[in-house]
């Protein structure tokens, strides 16, 4: 438990400062370890995210529905002990967006194209999220420029090669790596 | 029979509220009086804090049916509860009132085939789209 302590006290001076951000990175790791038993850690809305887009880009919209309602729920259950005043302000406002989109993702199975325009909004809260609080994993921004009539949108991706959720099979290779997120 | 004259003593609770709003759209946001015109028309039965009930809202089971669309219209957007969101929220919304015009979403079709005027005119259409585009464009570069 003291172990505990300090390690969210440590990883609390981390965030206040964008200079040691890099050599914070595990201790935010530990401390996110250390508080998953009492609560959902920015891991699990990740992987859920990732489980989304994955099935996105397969076309797959139950699927979709699946990770979009696992996804709202540990948006729910987040755990914010850890989080200093100011990241609990970001979460705030990221929280209840980011949970709507979700729920909408998790409702229309049947309908992937209303499924891609809240993951587009989604991804953007993500986006937001990790890059205030970390990952915890290397992720990558990309982004497809021929989607919503070449207004183009972003997503997160576990992985280097592309992967278009937004169009899916159809072109599933369409999009750049903008920014690496360690 | 019997169920039906029994149902119809069970009456929900009107959606109606003589309060001033302070978290009305209108006070956050620039709301032209042409968009406001279609908003109230079209919108403000189901996401606004007062609905006008229609003569079969009185018969049940219409007005559960009634009721609880306006119950999750409520939840999805509130109009009068706008300016409480967060503005991550707000300019979510802003954007699904954007594609749910332009995909004919909403206003639901049910809604529609009872209500003439929330069948809106490609005008009307573009005036809410555009209006809700810009608003969401402006609130986010003032971030």
């Amino acid at each position: 438990m003291g172990l505990a302590i300090m390690v969210i006290a440590l990883g609390a001076c981390n965030y206040n400062s964008t200079e040691v951000k890099k050599r914070g990175d595990t201790t935010k790791a530990t401390a996110t370890a250390a508080l998953a038993a009492s609560g959902t850690s920015v891991k699990d809305i990740v992987e859920h995210y990732l489980h989304i887009k994955n099935a996105l880009a397969k076309d797959d919209g139950n699927e979709a529905a699946n990770g979009g309602k696992a996804l709202a729920d540990v948006i729910a259950q987040f755990d914010q002990t850890s989080l200093t005043a100011e990241q609990k302000k970001t979460f705030a406002d990221i929280q209840g967006d980011a949970k709507e989109h979700a729920e909408h993702i998790s409702t229309n199975a049947e309908k992937i194209a209303h499924q891609r325009e809240h993951f587009a909004t989604l991804s953007k809260d993500v986006y937001d999220l990790v890059k205030t609080l970390g990952a915890g994993q290397t992720l990558y921004n990309d982004f497809c420029p021929m989607y919503n009539n070449n207004k183009g949108a972003t997503w997160l991706s576990e992985t280097k090669d592309i992967k278009n959720p937004y169009l899916g099979k159809t072109m599933p290779t369409c999009g750049t790596v903008k920014e690496t997120l360690q | 029979m019997v169920a039906f004259i029994v149902a119809q003593f069970i009456q929900p609770a009107h959606n109606e509220s003589g309060q001033v709003m302070p978290a009305d759209i209108s006070k956050t946001v620039s709301v032209p009086q042409v968009v406001d015109v279609v908003l109230n028309t079209a919108c403000y039965d189901c996401h606004s804090n007062n609905t006008r009930y229609p003569w079969y809202a009185y018969i049940q089971p219409a007005g559960w049916i009634l009721n609880s669309h306006i119950k999750k219209g409520k939840a999805e957007l509130n109009f009068n509860e706008f300016g409480s969101y967060p503005l991550r929220r707000q300019q979510s919304k802003l954007k699904s009132i954007a594609s749910q015009v332009s995909d004919d979403a909403m206003p639901l079709a049910s809604y529609k085939w009872l209500h003439k005027k929330a069948r809106l005119s490609k005008e009307e259409k573009v005036l809410i789209i555009d209006w809700a585009t810009k608003t969401n464009e402006s609130i986010s570069s003032g971030k």
